[in-house]
């Protein structure tokens, strides 16, 4: 099946099988290797990725459900301002340890900050929840995105 | 017979650093943004499977697994596999062109089970397929004619308490005649003696499960054939020297007809040992099969039922002591489970045997342990190496004989812990640095101990708070498990800029950073100059594995030998080109300096062209190798390691009695660690492995049928923390006692910062619980229900 969506702000458009997860035409197809194969059945985050802005498993998604939806993966937003914040953050901070949780958290809390610049730690918390690290026990993590509070 | 120079070398630095403040180095120790961390934040390093996208034209290997935990197998058929499309070979143990055997320390793991299966995860066909979606759906055509055998699960059906003997059973390693994998013991002093005339003693039984590491990257391997039969692989492996090993012995080829490469790893924890070599081996042989390259991807489900796990242990503790609170002996049997092969279970066996008595001076101890065979997941390496097991048993003992000597648990471990200038259980002088009461006197201060012991015993609420505290020490490196040594490759290249080469990985854990931290300190550059290569078994010499917290020591001390010997030559021609003493020369890159000279300075780049011009050598090899560890099997005295680690964890609880819900409010850890070399390494770790040993000691367990089929093989049904769990504060501190044999006085982290944790938890929840409660307090994980049960028992709430 023919599927046309806007991937990091270009259009594309790809012929999959209509079994196909939104992950594997991600990273098979379009090469995108920030976004990891964790567990396949929505439980670690390895693979979110933002649609619409907002983050979501891209192994529960099938590629045919995205027709028309704007994708996003940190490859597209290495020239974003809020984008740059957060991973500087995360580098400081010294919030990665192996990096295989990384790209998904860095999505999830950018979703989260482009809609609240001042979100309470509990905001911070449960934003979190949905993505796991086995490494760092999440503590960096949670001081990155507080120290970027505005 | 003289010092070899790399131990003069590591001395020398040492005692010349000695008194100088970790804050006073420009590097050591310092807040330093982690050399992948931009790229990792960008989704760049390269994990195995990211390695996809670079290849053409390759084949999947899909591993059938058995349906029984226990069977013979009669007879096996692949023809009806065989011609499903897209499928291009389906291996079975007998196409295996050398040896059929993975088993890391001794031969008992076929590769591709031939006689019999012994767990749920054995494999017994290989399919090779044109794409993953064929070769799984081949599986159902592979045909195998089982005669199912007795699964056993408890370990207590292997052996008996009052001596350990084996009891008669259905052998799962028929082939060895014992499932008894291994055996040791501790006969130190006179405890029968002790045990008879001792005012007070405690006794109890305790329990620790399965723990499963749940890296985030599942295991992958990506083997491509070589001119010569010969095969390069890319796998998830902490050891690529012990994979090259294990996949030249499968494939019946030397050593350097066999590369190995690792990439970026997802995380390992001591789970990415042994099961690389078994993806490695497996990718491996279909690429020579086909020619193609091949691919080896594990989903979640697999990985937890394809790769080891930490031994659950089952032990029995007697301690005695005097009235005054002195610690007179100890009695113990301990059952370790290795599940169906014994992977690196020998190894763990023996770092539990030698922490089994804990930090504590003991002059009496009567202990038996061993590692028995069961039919479930084979358990191997993780984070801790069956010292985490013991530490839960003994700190748990250590806090009733508190209660029942009406003593505060702090000043019960102050009067029996180990110092400077004491032996260990046995025997070993602790000639250096040993930080623990510094460690447990911080912990103390930092949670505010005594107010809220006492201010917590007397809450009457639903929410019960606790406050608790667990001491240990850990071994470093390898010890008597065989020759522990490791050496790098530092090369300076004509632009100034440096690369570092090593045969260890990095898993997440940091210590790469630690060796170029000390690097940098050394040669006097920063940081950003550079560049860490990926362990290649054909670019460098063996480094030995990276496991037991070595790294920092042991290829921190090679890096150190090299740097110092590169500063040296380095040293002497800017002294001759500026004009002073070579000792007197300030390396501070870009500049170079005399010291009471620094307006005269000639550049970094300049110094390296003059080097090169002049012959001078810009490259350098560190070798350092420990020395042997002694160790008498008969009665476990010796020097098994060649320096501890020591720690001190306080942890504050809340248990709601209505649910048997804990939550843990706040944590302190306080590490001893010789001398901190990567801060944010450091840190990660004293955090990282609280929230792991919190998942341990309240959350993690597997869960089998009597079949021996794990019931909770993925992450919806495995719990481990996630950032909701979290407790408000973990404060980590260090203390720097120094080690004369560490780089700049370092000890290792990595396996440390989990060992204290759930006993801490577990005595936080006995303190919340109150008195009557605490001999329960015996197994965890301590779960809602299991916590709710022991509640109810008690009548804590009506
Ligand atoms: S891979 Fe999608 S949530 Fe784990
Ligand atoms: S850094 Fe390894 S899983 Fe998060």
């Amino acid at each position: 099946m023919k599927v046309r969506f806007i991937l990091n702000n270009r259009e594309v458009e790809v012929d999959v099988d209509p079994r196909e997860i939104l992950l594997d035409t991600l990273r098979y197809r379009f090469g995108l290797k920030s976004v990891k194969r964790g567990c396949e059945r929505g439980e670690c985050g390895t693979c979110t990725v933002l649609i619409n802005d907002k983050p979501v498993y891209s192994c529960m998604v099938l590629t045919v459900q995205v027709e028309g939806q704007r994708i996003t993966t940190v490859e597209g937003l290495v020239n974003d301002d809020l984008f740059k914040k957060i991973i500087v953050s995360f580098a400081e901070k010294g919030a990665i340890q192996c990096g295989f949780c990384t790209p998904g958290f860095i999505l999830t809390a950018y979703a989260l900050y482009r809609i609240k610049d001042k979100p309470s730690i509990e905001d911070i918390l449960k934003a979190l929840e949905g993505n796991l690290c086995r490494c760092t026990g999440y503590k960096k993590i949670v001081d990155a995105l507080t120290s970027i509070r505005s | 017979m003289s010092k070899p120079d790399y131990v003069e070398i590591i001395e020398e630095i040492f005692h010349k650093y000695r008194e100088k403040k970790t804050r006073d180095f420009k590097y050591i120790g310092k807040k330093i943004v982690r050399w992948d961390a931009i790229d990792k934040v960008l989704g760049e390093p390269i994990f195995t499977a990211d390695l996809l996208k670079y290849i053409k034209n390759p084949v999947f290997v899909y591993s059938v697994r058995t349906e029984y935990a226990h069977a013979k197998i009669k007879s096996i058929d692949v023809s009806n596999a065989e011609k499903y499309p897209g499928v291009l070979n389906v291996l079975t143990a007998k196409d295996i062109p050398g040896v059929n055997d993975v088993g890391y320390v001794i031969p008992d793991q076929p590769l591709i089970a031939d006689r019999k299966v012994r767990y749920i995860g054995d494999t017994i066909a290989l399919i090779i397929a044109e794409s993953y979606e064929n070769a799984v759906d081949a599986s159902d055509y592979v045909s195998v004619d089982y005669e199912p055998l007795e699964v056993i699960l408890d370990p207590l059906k292997i052996v008996e308490w009052n001596g350990l003997e084996e009891k008669p059973h259905t052998l799962i390693h028929d082939e060895r005649g014992s499932d008894v994998l291994s055996r040791y013991k501790i006969r130190v002093g006179d405890p029968k003696k002790v045990f008879n005339e001792a005012p007070v003693i405690v006794e109890n039984e305790y329990r620790t499960p399965m723990q499963e590491h749940a890296y985030l990257e599942p295991e992958a391997a990506i083997a491509l054939p070589e001119p010569g039969d010969a095969v390069t692989i890319y796998a998830k492996t902490q050891c690529p020297f012990d994979t090259r090993k294990a996949v030249a012995q499968v494939l019946g080829l030397p050593f350097n007809k066999v590369r190995v490469i690792a990439p970026a790893l997802g995380g390992g924890f001591g789970g990415a040992e042994d099961v690389g070599n078994e993806v490695a081996a497996k990718a491996a042989l279909a690429a020579l099969i086909t020619k193609r390259p091949a691919v080896v991807l594990f989903t979640r489900e697999e990985s937890f039922i394809g790769h080891s796990k930490r031994h659950s242990m089952i032990a029995r503790y007697k301690h005695a002591a005097s009235r005054d609170g002195r610690l007179l002996g100890i009695e113990a049997e301990i059952i370790l489970d290795t599940g169906a092969y014994a992977s690196l279970g020998p190894f763990v066996g023996w770092r539990a045997i030698v922490h089994s008595t804990g930090p504590y001076r003991v002059e009496n101890a009567w202990i038996d342990l061993a590692v028995v065979y069961t039919n479930k997941v084979y358990a191997g390496a993780f984070r801790g190496f069956g010292n985490p097991q013991v530490t839960f048993a003994v700190e748990r003992q250590m806090d009733l004989l508190a209660e029942e000597l009406g003593m505060d648990p702090v000043e019960f471990r102050l009067k029996n812990i180990l110092r400077n200038g004491d032996r260990t259980v046995h025997g070993q002088l602790l000639d250096h640095g040993v930080g623990l009461e510094e460690a447990i006197k911080k912990a103390v201060e930092a949670s505010g101990w005594f107010e809220k012991r006492r201010r917590y015993n007397l809450e009457k609420d639903v929410y019960r708070r606790g406050i608790g505290i667990a001491v240990f020490y850990h071994g470093n490196s390898i010890g008597a498990e065989g020759a522990d040594y490791s050496s790098a490759s530092i090369i300076i290249q004509r632009d100034g800029s440096i690369i570092l080469r090593s045969g260890v990985t990095d898993m997440g854990q940091g210590s790469i950073q630690s060796l170029i931290n000390i690097l940098a300190e050394t040669l006097g550059v920063p940081p950003s100059y550079i560049r860490v290569e990926p362990a290649d078994t054909s670019t460098v010499p063996d480094s030995g594995p990276t496991v037991a917290s070595r790294v920092t020591v042991m290829t921190g001390n090679a890096v150190l030998v090299a740097a110092y010997k590169l500063r040296n030559r380095l040293n002497k021609l800017a002294a001759e080109m500026l004009g002073c003493e070579p000792e007197d020369i300030v390396i501070e890159a870009p500049n170079v300096y005399c010291r009471d000279d620094p307006e005269n300075s000639i550049t970094w780049q300049e110094l390296v062209e003059q080097s090169f011009w002049k012959g001078i050598p810009l490259q350098e090899f560190g070798y350092y190798r420990a020395p042997p560890a002694e160790w008498d099997e008969e009665t476990g005295r010796g020097s098994p390691y060649f320096t501890y680690t020591f720690g001190a964890i306080v942890s504050e609880v809340e248990v709601d009695l209505e649910t048997g819900v804990t939550r843990v409010l706040e944590a302190v850890t306080v590490y001893d660690i010789g001398r901190v070399v990567n801060l944010i390494g450091a840190e990660l770790h004293a955090i990282g492995g609280y929230i792991q040993g919190m998942g341990y000691a309240l959350m993690e367990d597997l869960y089998y049928d009597d079949q021996g089929r794990v019931y909770n093989t993925n992450l919806s049904t495995y719990h481990i923390p996630t950032a909701k769990d979290i407790p408000k504060e973990i404060k980590a501190y260090f203390v720097e006692a120094g080690y004369y044999h560490g780089p700049y006085g370092a000890k290792g982290l990595g396996e440390p910062s989990i060992v204290g944790i759930a006993p801490s938890i577990a005595n936080a929840i006995a303190h919340a619980l109150g008195g009557k409660v605490n001999r329960d307090i015996n197994k965890i994980p301590l779960t809602p229900d299991t916590l709710y049960m022991i509640i109810k028992k008690h009548n804590l709430i009506k």
